[in-house]
């Protein structure tokens, strides 16, 4: 029956707004905040790996919010980063060399680094509301 | 670096990823680590293999 004490809603964890927020921003972050700091740490390994294997690579770093609409799909993925992007883009100037050995290979890691963050984000929600240990 | 050593890099972050994502016990993600990680440099050089019979360009003229 709905509403009795027994049918117990999940525990939430903490704030899914902030996990996810966290989470975007900094890659693990989200589940260092909800108390999971193994899987954190090995997250934030992973994503920024992807990161600098691709920027090592000198692979390109999207920043198109207009014309082509893959473009703009590839700036979205790879904003998924968050700051480690951010940082990239407006402190460090990076964009990548086009004419540069592993540039194509380059590209696929940081996109992939900043997709891999994006599912970080609906992980933390998740764990944040209680639907995942 | 070699086109192999870049993709097995990139299937190896992207398998312990997914391991860890979706998995929690360390014998599961192991199994699934070793399972996403066969399958993407196995399909990848079964894709290679595939392509060597579709040339790319125009023949090289002989000497």
């Amino acid at each position: 029956m709905s509403g009795s004490p027994d049918a117990a809603e999940p525990a939430k964890l903490g704030n899914p707004y902030l996990a996810a927020l966290v989470a975007w921003l900094v890659p693990g972050g989200g589940h260092l905040y909800l108390g999971k700091w193994r899987r954190a740490l090995a997250f934030l390994v992973l994503v920024l790996a992807a990161l600098a294997v691709g920027v090592s690579l000198e692979g390109r770093l999207p920043w198109h919010f207009s014309g082509a609409p893959l473009d703009i799909l590839k700036t979205l993925g790879c904003l998924g980063s968050g700051l480690p992007y951010l940082c990239l883009h407006y402190l460090v100037g990076y964009q990548g060399t086009v004419a540069a050995a592993g540039y194509e290979y380059g590209s696929a890691f940081i996109v992939t680094a900043g997709v891999m963050n994006l599912l970080l984000v609906l992980d933390s929600w998740d764990i944040a509301e209680g639907q995942k240990d | 670096m070699s086109h192999f050593f870049l993709m097995s890099v990139y299937a190896a972050i992207v398998s312990a990823f997914f391991a860890l994502l979706w998995r929690r016990s360390w014998r599961d993600q192991t199994r699934l680590f070793l399972r996403i990680f066969l399958s993407m440099v196995g399909g990848g050089l079964a894709l290679a293999w595939l392509m060597y019979f579709f040339p790319s360009g125009p023949p090289v003229p002989g000497p």
